[in-house]
Formats: C-alpha cells, structure tokens, sequence
C-alpha cells in the first residue's frame, strides 16, 4: 500500500507492505535511521519521533496510520546555520554517552517544550517517562533540558527557525 | 541564440521529468543528507593547540549521537541482505527427538535453514569451552537456539521459524545453585557434579581467629541474577567474499576473542575472517563474546548474500548472558570496639546453563569478598555450578558488586549490634599505606578513608 507523509518538512512517500511500522517505514524505507530499534514493543523509547507535534513510539504505530501526517524525526532537527539547541547542550553537558536513547531523548523533549515552554522538573520528568537509559543517567538530559528552555525563552519565538539565533547566544 | 535557449530548455525539462518519474515510480528512496551544521566541531582541528584541565569534559562522538548520525550495527545495511532468526528452545532442559524444517524451507522468500548438526565445530566459550551455537540435542536452558533461517524479510523469518516443528523429551532440571550442589541433583552437563570451578583464598588461622574474637556475626546474602539490558540489542552483519573471507560486523567489544571464536567454530583460518567492531548502543560486559555470529555466517555461505542478525528484547533477557547470582555466607569475628579479626566467606555462584565468563568472575568476587578492611584471618572459598537457566557471564564489576552488597550489608549489622556509629566501624578497620589484602597484596596509594569521610560530608551524614 501507499503511504505518504510530510518527514521534516518533506513529502515522502513509498509502497509498503500494511504491516510495516513507522519505524520500519522511517527506517527502512527512507532511509531515516536516527530512529532506533531498541525493543520493537513500546517500552524503551529509543524509536521515539514527532507526529503532528505529538512524541510517539514509531514501533508502536503503523505505517498507514501516519499516512498523510507530520513527521520530525531527529535528521530534521539541524540546520546548516547550527544545531537544535537541544542537540547544542545535550553535547555539552555530557547527556550522550553511547548516544542509542538519545535521539528518542531529544525528541520527547522538542516535543515539551513545542507545548511548555517553561516546564518543572517534574513534568521533564513525566516528558521522559517513556525514555530509557542505560549509560548516562537522567539528571545531565533534565538539566540540559531546562538549560535549554531558559535560552528558548529567552529568545522571540521558540520555533525551529529562531533556533538559530538562540544557538549564537548559546555558544 | 535561439538555439542556445532551446538547448537549456530541454534539459531543463528533461530534469523535471525525471523528477516526475522518480516520484511516480517510486523508485528507492535515497534519504536527504543530513545537514551537516556549521557549528564549530568538538575535536580539535589540525595544529590546533587545546587545554584539556578546568573544561567541561565533553565526548566527540556525542555531536553525531545526537544528530542520529551515529551508524550503530543495525544503521547498516548491505546489498542483497537477508534477515536470520533463531528459534528459541523454550524448555530448559530437554532432548531433541525429531526437528521438521521442510514448511520452512518450501516458504517463499526463505533462502537458509541451519541446524546445528551443519556447524563445523559447534561448541564455543571463552575458558571452558562448553556452550553450543545451536543445541544439538541436548538443551540446557530455554534460550538456547535450536535452529536458524535466513530470509528476504524478518517477518519471514519470523514466520519460517514459527513453522519449524520440533519434538522435545523433556529431561529433569536443576534451578537453584545449591540445589546443583546436592550429590542427588540433575547434572547439566553430565559427570558427577554441577561444580566447574572453584577457587579458595586462605590467610592467617581463621578458626584461632574466631576464637579470639568476642562477637561473632553470621549471615547468608543472595543477589539475584540481572540482565545488562543494553538499549542496542545483539546485532550482526556476516558477510563472504568470493575468496573465501569472511567479514562480521558486530557490536563486540572484543573483536579479538570474537575472531577466535568464529574460526574455531567455522574451522578456517583466523585470517580469512575479519571482524569489524561498530559503534557500541551500550555494552556493560554484556557484549565481550560471540553469541549468534557463526551461526549467521553459516547462514550467509548457504545463501550466498549477506545476513543480519539482531535479537528482539525476550532473546536478549533468555539467550544473551547475565550477572552471576550469589549466595554468600559471611562469618565475621570482632572485637568489642569494632575490630575484625577473623572472616570466613562461602559463595554458590549460579552459573547458568554455560561457563562464558564465570572463572573470572568467581577469582574476582573471592579476591575482593573480604572488602577494604584489614582482616588478619581469612578464608574464602567460591564455587561455580551450573544449572538449567540462563547463562551467567562477564558484567560491570565482575562478581565485585554481589560481594560489596554482602560485607557492606553485614559490617551495618555489626555497628547496629555493636552500637558503633557505621562510619566509624568503617574507618577502623579500612585498609591504610602498607596494609595486605587477603591474596597477599601490599597496597600503595590507598585513599578508601579520605574518600568516604569526603563523601559523608556532602551526604550531610552529621545531620541525617
């Protein structure tokens, strides 16, 4: 069957047997694998993408379901002026250390701060629920992660495009 | 000029077609390049001249983590590629009677089926060697691979496997390390006992010891078995060249081991196989040796193309290794103010249905069982069985962890029966400059009492 959908900002589209995952779609099909398979069942996260402003399980959904959808997997973060300030100051702080959670990680982040842009401790906490990590630990993402809403609000606009501008503040 | 433009118009609309037609035939996606941002990189550049001390340790590789650039194992993917799966025995202790591979092999797309009577030498092991790729007849713990098929898809391989039938007889199981010890119990793997290695460290006269002790503590500690759980799971790429070489792509640790291991299962020379060590999704001892890798070149000479495998999450848990569980009898003798004279240690380590690591980790764990403190009298003894469950073998401290928990566990016992404070029973008996372990090792440097006393004043142990 056919899906198509808009992946960063681009329509994509291929034939697919209708079992295929997203991630396998993502994966597999476009070639996207910043998306990780770490369980396939829904509990580590590692597979984690943004659909229409939502992080979900890519393992977990089906390919036709995101038919016609919005897709920002992790490749669609940077941009050639810099990094998404989250990317920025996960590298700084020392949040990735094997690196397989952490675009899962930065994701269910994005998609926090999309929504809260001033968000507690805790509810980073609730935001990462359903990202696991074996190496670093959670406390380096927490901190980075309101590191990097402190310098997002700090800015006019906390979309993709005025990432850039908090990126020269940053650095 | 006319001409000129003509020229550029067409092959303007020869690109645009082929546009069109690339869309509309569907053609491989080839993904978009990643933006490579032009921020300033994170390793030094050529001459350039760095200071390391006062800066925020930062790693390289964390920039192309956390783009997703990272090419882990399963990040690869090579022309022709086949996709294997094992099926797992799901009884731990049984015989095989009759295997039925043929509603597999008549699958379409379905290009392998190997049983472990195919493999060369089919036993493998890092100091014993004892564990098979695929268990053949006899299987010892219910993620022993039975047999394996290569396919175009994992679905169908998934499907190929399901559709293999294989009759067991069951055979008795032994499930508790110190069940494995008793004379009456099922022998995993044959013989007269389940005990593959022991080891026994004596210092002093631990009896005179215990006699001159005035308080003596008794108590048996048990840490359970525990997965390492890496977020990547076991995945690798074997793949033959026309010339009879072999190349594996794995996430080991050990490419040297894993090199050893392939040829003397695969019977060919070490220096036809090549073994290339990706980047690792997380290790923690876990991934120190082969687990699937003979059996996926075997799979990839049958069917000639190259083949990927990678275990699922319950594989991981049943068919990879674990940390060893323990059970510990520690005997300590101290005086009233706190000092330990004498300590005897005895230690069952389950370890599963295969040695893999356990030498090791038993010489470790007894090495280090009598903790920081200076102890004149000592004597330890360890020992290794096996059992129907799932293979123990090489994690983060190596047999050092369980045994922390033990003393640590039991030197709080004595300052809450001696009304010592805990730190102060601690500090007391650590080891100084000078001081001999229970193998006989003078140490140097020693900062075990610096280093507490450090970490209870930014605990607030004062005022807790």
């Amino acid at each position: 069957m056919n899906v198509t959908l808009t992946v960063n900002g681009e329509t994509r589209s291929a034939e697919v047997p209708p079992e295929t995952t997203l991630l396998v779609f993502l994966r597999e099909y476009l070639n996207l694998t910043g998306a990780k398979t770490g369980c396939d069942i829904g509990d580590c996260g590692a597979c984690t993408v943004i659909l229409d402003g939502k992080a979900v399980n890519a393992c977990l959904m089906l390919a036709a379901q995101a038919d016609g959808r919005d897709v920002i997997t992790i490749e669609g973060l940077a941009t050639r002026e810099g990094l998404h300030p989250l990317q920025k100051v996960f590298e700084e702080t020392g949040a990735l250390q094997c690196g397989f959670c952490g675009p899962g990680v930065i994701l269910s982040a994005k998609a926090l701060l999309d929504e809260n842009p001033a968000p507690s401790k805790q509810e980073i906490r609730n935001a990462l629920a359903g990202n696991l990590c074996r190496c670093t630990g959670y406390v380096k993402m927490i901190d980075g992660i309101q590191e990097v809403a402190e310098t997002m609000r700090s800015v006019p606009t906390p979309a993709l495009p005025a990432a850039s501008k908090g990126e020269q503040k940053h650095g | 000029m006319a001409d000129v433009l003509d020229v550029l118009e067409k092959d303007h609309v020869a690109t645009e077609s082929l546009r069109r037609s690339d869309q509309a035939l569907r053609l491989p996606v080839v993904a978009p390049p990643t933006s490579l941002p032009l921020d300033p990189p994170l390793v030094p550049q050529v001459g350039e001249q760095t200071h390391a001390v006062g800066l925020r340790a930062q790693r390289p590789d964390s920039r192309n983590h956390g783009l997703g650039l990272t090419r882990y194992i399963d990040d690869i993917a090579l022309p022709g590629m086949l996709y294997a799966k094992i099926k797992r025995a799901g009884i731990s202790s049984a015989r095989i009677v009759r295997m039925d591979t043929s509603k597999a092999e008549a699958m379409p797309g379905v290009h392998a089926v190997l049983r472990g009577s195919e493999i060369p030498t089919n036993v493998f092991g890092t100091s014993i060697v004892d564990q098979p790729l695929l268990a053949d007849p006899i299987v010892r713990q219910a993620g022993d691979g039975v047999v394996a098929v290569a396919a175009v898809t994992e679905q169908i391989a998934q499907a190929a496997i399901d559709a293999i039938e294989i009759e067991y007889e069951p055979l008795p199981g032994v499930y508790d390390a110190l069940q494995a010890l008793e004379p009456g119990s099922h022998k995993v793997h044959g013989g007269d006992t389940n005990v593959y290695a022991r080891k026994v460290i004596r210092q002093g006269d631990v009896e005179k010891g215990f006699a001159e002790s005035d308080r003596i503590y008794e108590g048996r500690y048990y840490t359970p078995g525990i997965e390492h759980a890496p977020m990547e799971p076991f995945t690798s790429i074997a793949d033959w060249d026309a010339n009879g070489r072999l190349t594996v792509y794995a996430s080991i640790g050990r490419i040297t081991l894993a090199r050893v291991d392939l040829s003397r299962t695969l019977g060919i020379p070490i220096s036809r196989i090549r073994v290339i060590g990706t980047v690792v999704g997380g290790n923690f001892g876990g991934k120190n040796e082969i687990r699937h890798e003979p059996v996926l070149a075997l799979l990839a000479k049958k069917a000639g193309r190259p083949v990927k495998g990678r275990f699922t999450r319950v594989e991981e848990f049943i068919a990879s290794t674990i940390r060893h569980a323990f059970y510990m009898d520690y005997k300590t003798g101290v005086t009233t103010d706190g000092k330990i004279i004498a300590r005897k240690v005895r230690m069952v380590l389950d370890g599963g249905a295969y040695c893999s690591f356990s030498e090791t980790t038993l010489g470790k764990a007894c090495i280090l069982s009598t903790g920081p403190y200076v102890i004149p009298n000592t004597h330890i003894e360890g020992q290794v069985v096996y059992t129907n469950k799932t293979t123990a073998g090489s994690m983060r401290g190596f047999g050092a962890p369980q045994v922390c928990f033990a003393y640590e566990s039991q030197m709080d016992d004595i300052a809450r029966d001696l009304g010592i404070d805990p730190i102060e029973l601690r500090m007391k008996n650590f080891f100084r400059d000078g001081s001999m372990t229970s193998t006989g090792q003078v140490l140097h440097s020693v900062k075990v009492a610096e280093s507490l006393q450090n970490a209870v004043k930014k605990f607030g142990w004062e005022v807790r």
